[in-house]
């Protein structure tokens, strides 16, 4: 913004800023300079999220297409990523897996979170909600994330949608601890104790003041989750406790190509590749993240 | 402070309280029926309503539940439906190689990874620094199994340096004890090596920023006596913090490394009594590894009033 | 867990130990170390019936006869048998000088309560408890069997190597609920079971037993001498077949039973490895289809099957590439044997004929319901034919339920007859030892008596009536004619679906000698340098 200034006034000539004004470049460009990280990471996301969309159109054939006659081959023109043991395309099986790491991981982040923003909150204003609500999440964190995951499968029938179930419910009380957290420390501030003092009701300071305000740092989280949740998935395929077999998922690839890793390396090492860069990928936006919605975290961790 | 350490101790018993109440909960839930288990393919439904009897499940859920707890108090866990062996006793087998395989993962991973994170904030921004966070974003990324094999594969089968799999106990001697857990160790390390570079490296950074610092390294104090003696000291309450935090995330890694290595411990118990519905089993690791969990974050919580004088409640 | 559990857990653990302990160089060609098919997570041979668990009970217990390779029952714990004129009343006696592991002598009374659990379990043992009048110790050394018809197959069924075996124990053990499993492992067999070195899942341990009188014939399978060349076996679990492999590469251990065979060319590769054929009888694959429920109450609905699936495909996914390992079999039982016959095979070694199949699925109604298929995944043999038949029953255009689940789970929901869509099933898979094929006796799941039969009860008086003419047989022709008859009938009928004929290897150190081709891996009469 200028001032106009009224001609003939005396002032001093403009001074010369000592630190001269940095122009932040705008647009994908200057995004990319600043957080080339982050940039990598979601370049290389995108491109999984590509993958995953458009699996059919890739040169892929059906996943789950038998041929016996055709199996452990090599790598080929046939068989990009060779043949598993009973002949099918694992070219076509990682890019198919793709979908499914992609669901339980976005999937397990966002019911984690939304779960978890809400028993945050709840606790976060009840006194007598917290008390009880704490204790059974700490009684829920005390156990492994894997083990509770491993054991909840053990209830059900493996499937996708259990799957994410049971690794939501591991992920649950990590999330309401932090956003209990924020709620708390948020409580203390004085707008906020202003807005209780001027008589708004509660959720209208959860709505104005208090929800904008978790959900930097419940992003920052969720990316983690989704990271966190991608590989529980293959750990709980690849056990034997996880998404049902005939669904091709990355786990399941290596589960069922562990026991020829020293003949036929590829059929393990195509999906662990895949599955590496997605957390990977997932893991460097989520850094870039946080480093972006408060600068001082990036110094904390 | 007495009563803090009470107070903190007396919390652990409601954690406990709803890890058992999950856990009993699990069994109850769980589909399928012990008694047709145990009776096995040729018994008549007369035979599975007398086990179901003498198993007492015929019972209603808050009468078992109160039982199985009374049980658990005096010390017994139930017995395997599989084995028919008491499920301590199956625990008690087991538990050597997967707290050697844990304790031996930490050592590794403390000596490597607080090295690690300390050079980094010494050298922020530097390539240095860079190299130390891309290995540990590489060390969230690449699944534990994954690295096991690949370890296996180059030091075991093609260098052939250490054996593949299996596990020596200590009192047989600490090299061929050693030797059995180096690649289960590293592999399992990964992710802790990550966690604890990263917490350190952070921490480090906020205390070589603090005024005493700057005033030490002005007054040209040694370098390494700077890092190692004044900050690490100071930056050392969330390190442990965060090794007591990472404990959850080594014992679901331990249940992997296990069955790669095939290292008979208690990892490989769970899978194991996961893959045969073994409730009872599995029931009584989660009980044991969530009460590890809880005992351990405790002591590091009562370590820090103990020693850090600034620490009040 | 409280606190003093945890402390107990611990002192225990120091007081039981929880390996062997420290063996010398010289100690160590004295324990054979042996890589099982699965895990000895139970062992009772009469509770459980689990092939691992038969393999391990014949070194800890003995039995009364033994079969030898040519399947003919020999003389073991007994010194001879007597049986009256009308074939109603057997008299046995025991050999002399036989010992439990307790040092306690091998009573009649012994084996008296011994048989009387294990014929609470056995299908055999069924039709013989249906028709005894009186089994009886006469003395320290003889027992008497009175029946009220007479049995011909009796030495078969006290000397077979079907689960479960007719293993000798002492009375107290032999008390057991045949429904409950046994506490103590106190055994008569050539070895005996180190309990406190038992880790379910990792390992377990047997010991030579010294008091043990080994006949004086060559060891021949079951029969004959069951001489320990080694003082020690130790079996080493390994679920994974990668690992095995290595530790047998790298000498680790000495035996692997069922080498996979994706792996064996690695194995042949090494100059210290010996790689064969494990069992010459093989297994025969089966694809279980349950008659109560529709689509496959209705034959022409399990015609359509047979008509549509390709062995060779299941063969392949089942044992890999090698040609050498896997037979079509146009039939019920195992090649190689002198009841083998191929009557009414067409239907399997004919030309596929995909639209026919469809065409006679649609006649039997099929209407498009879901085809609920268990497969366990732990199993390689279940999950390979799992995975083949939901490829096949997709191409037939059926509407695939599949219950991807582990072994033990399906043994529980197997035996559910109610529908599939309430807790049933309409498929699951298994595999059944060449060995228990060779006739109608230990081989149940040929049976077709309806609620009598195996899971899926089958109920089809064409089958059952060969297999009476098969036991009342009084020579090999009448015998092979019954079988012929049997073959056609279950074919036509479709008991079952066979995918195939399939074997094995075995794998071991060259350092490593008297390992035979066999049903089971016998530890006896195996050396090590």
């Amino acid at each position: 913004m200028s001032i106009t200034i009224p001609a003939g006034t005396a002032v001093a000539p403009p001074m010369p800023d000592i630190l001269p004004d940095v122009k932040p470049r705008r647009g994908l460009l200057g995004f990319i300079r600043r957080n080339p990280t982050m940039a990598f990471g979601a370049a290389l996301l995108l491109a999984m999220l590509f993958v995953a969309v458009f699996a059919p159109f890739l040169g892929t054939r059906d996943p789950t297409a038998l041929a016996p006659a055709l199996r452990t081959r090599e790598p080929s023109a046939q068989f990009w990523f060779g043949s598993d043991m009973l002949g099918r395309d694992v070219y076509s099986r990682v890019l198919y897996g793709t979908r499914v790491s992609l669901l339980v991981g976005f999937s397990v982040a966002i019911c984690a979170s939304a779960i978890g923003l809400f028993i945050g909150l709840m606790s976060g204003f009840n006194r007598i909600a917290d008390s009880i609500i704490m204790r059974v999440m700490d009684g829920m964190m005390s156990i492994p994330p894997i083990l509770l995951a491993i054991a909840l499968m053990a209830l059900t029938r493996g499937s996708v949608q259990n799957v994410i179930l049971a690794i939501t419910i591991a992920e649950i009380p990590r999330v309401s601890r932090l956003v209990r957290g924020v709620v708390l420390s948020l409580r203390e501030q004085p707008y906020v104790e202003a807005a209780v003092a001027s008589g708004t009701r509660t959720p209208a300071i959860i709505f104005k003041h208090i929800l904008p305000n978790t959900l930097a740092p419940l992003t920052v989280q969720a990316t983690y989750i989704c990271a966190a949740a991608m590989i529980t998935e293959a750990i709980l395929s690849f056990i034997g406790a996880g998404t049902p077999p005939i669904i091709p998922s990355w786990g399941n690839i290596m589960a069922e190509g562990r026991a020829l890793w020293q003949v036929k390396p590829y059929i393990v090492f195509f999906p662990a590749i895949f599955l590496s860069i997605t957390v990977l990928a997932v893991n460097l936006v989520g850094d870039g993240l946080r480093d972006a919605i408060d600068p001082r975290l990036a110094k904390r961790l | 402070m007495w009563a803090y350490i009470l107070r903190r101790v007396l919390a652990t018993i409601p954690v406990m309280a709803v890890v058992a109440l999950f856990v009993f909960s699990l069994l109850y839930l769980a589909p399928g029926d012990p008694a047709a288990v145990i009776a096995g393919d040729q018994a008549t439904p007369d035979d599975v309503e007398r086990i179901r009897a003498s198993l007492g499940l015929d019972r209603p859920y808050l009468v078992r539940f109160g039982a199985w707890v009374g049980d658990i108090m005096s010390g017994d866990l139930g017995t395997s439906i599989f084995t028919n062996l008491p499920v301590s006793t199956m625990i008690a087998q087991r538990v050597e190689p997967t707290l050697s395989l844990c304790l031996l993962t930490l050592v590794l991973a403390v000596s490597i990874a607080v090295p690690m994170g300390v050079v980094a904030a010494w050298k922020q921004g530097t390539l240095v620094d860079r190299a130390v966070m891309g290995f540990a974003v590489l060390g969230f990324s690449v699944p534990v199994f994954v690295v096991g094999y690949l370890l296996a594969y180059v030091f075991a089968l093609e260098l052939d340096w250490l054996p593949v799999q299996g596990y020596t106990p200590f009192r047989e001697g600490f090299f061929p004890w050693l030797e059995n857990l180096i690649l289960p160790s590293i592999a399992l390390g990964g992710v802790y090596i990550a966690l604890i570079a990263r917490i350190t490296r952070a921490t480090m950074l906020e205390v070589l920023g603090q005024d005493y610092i700057r005033t030490a390294r002005a007054k040209g104090a040694n370098q390494a006596g700077i890092l190692f003696v004044h900050a690490l000291k100071n930056a050392a309450v969330p390190i442990v913090t965060v090794i007591g935090i990472g404990l959850a995330l080594l014992i679901g890694g331990a249940v992997v490394t296990e069955s790669v290595f095939a290292i008979p411990g208690l990892g490989r118990l769970t899978v194991d009594a996961i893959l045969r519905r073994d409730y009872p089993v599995i029931q009584g690791v989660v009980l044991l590894f969530s009460f590890v969990y809880v005992l351990v974050n405790l002591l590091i919580d009562l370590l820090y009033t103990l020693f850090d004088p600034r620490i009040r409640y | 867990m409280d606190r003093r559990t945890f402390i107990g857990a611990g002192a225990a653990l120091a007081a039981t130990g929880i390996a062997a302990p420290a063996l010398s160089q010289g100690a160590n060609a004295r324990t054979l170390r042996f890589v099982p098919q699965a895990n000895l997570a139970n062992f009772d041979p009469i509770w459980g019936t689990q092939y691992v668990v038969r393999n391990a009970a014949v070194l800890v217990w003995d039995t009364l006869y033994g079969i030898d390779d040519k399947l003919v029952p020999q003389r073991q714990m007994v010194e001879g048998e007597e049986v009256s004129s009308d074939g109603r009343t057997w008299t046995f006696r025991l050999r002399e000088g036989l010992r439990f592991h307790d040092n306690e002598p091998v009573r009649a009374r012994d084996v008296v309560a011994s048989l009387t659990r294990w014929m609470a379990r056995d299908p055999m043992g069924l039709m013989i408890r249906a028709i005894q009048q009186e089994l009886v110790a006469v003395d320290d050394r003889t027992f008497r069997w009175v029946l009220s018809r007479p049995y011909p197959k009796m030495l078969y069924a006290l000397g077979k190597n079907n689960a479960p075996m007719a293993f000798v124990m002492p009375e107290r053990i032999a008390r057991t609920d045949p429904f409950q499993q046994i506490t103590e492992h106190i055994g008569s067999g050539p070895c005996r079971f180190v309990r406190n070195e038992w880790v379910p899942g990792a390992r377990a341990v047997f010991q030579r037993f010294d008091g043990y009188v080994p006949r004086q014939e060559a060891p021949n399978w079951l029969a004959g001498g069951k001489r320990m060349m080694v003082d020690r076996v130790e079996w080493a679990i390994m679920p994974d077949p990668a690992t095995a492999s290595s530790a047998l590469q790298n000498g680790e251990v000495d035996w692997w039973e069922n080498a996979l065979t994706d792996l064996v060319p690695l194995l042949r590769r090494n100059r210290n490895v010996q790689v064969d054929i494990a069992d010459p009888l093989g297994n025969i694959g089966a694809f279980r289809l349950n008659h109560l429920h529709p689509p496959f109450n209705d034959v022409r609905a399990r015609r359509a099957i047979l008509m549509a699936m390709s062995q060779e495909d299941y063969m392949r996914a089942l044992v890999g590439s090698d040609e050498a390992l896997w037979k079509r079999l146009p039939g019920f039982f195992t090649p190689g044997t002198p009841l083998y016959n191929e009557e009414g095979g067409e239907v399997i070694s004919g030309p596929r004929n995909m639209d026919a199949a469809r065409a006679l699925l649609r006649e039997s109604g099929y209407a498009n319901q879901p085809v609920t298929v268990l497969a366990a995944q732990d199993q390689p043999i279940t999950k390979a034919q799992g995975d083949v038949t939901v490829d096949l029953l997709r191409r037939l255009g059926m509407n695939v339920d599949f219950v991807a689940t582990d072994w033990g789970t399906v043994g529980q929901r197997r035996a559910m007859k109610n529908p599939p869509s309430a807790g049933g099933w309409n498929i699951f898979f298994s595999w059944h030892a060449g060995a228990d094929c060779t006739n109608p006796a230990a081989y149940t799941a040929i049976r077709a008596n309806g609620d009598g039969a195996w899971f899926g009860w089958p109920n089809i008086p064409a089958v059952e009536q060969k297999v009476t003419e098969w036991f009342e047989a009084p020579d090999l022709e009448a015998e092979k004619a019954a079988m012929r008859g049997l073959n056609r009938a279950a074919l036509e009928n479709v008991v079952y679906v066979p995918t195939g004929f399939f074997l094995g290897y075995q794998a071991w150190r060259r350092n490593v000698s008297g390992v035979v081709k066999g049903p089971i891996p016998f530890a006896w009469g195996v050396s090590k340098s």
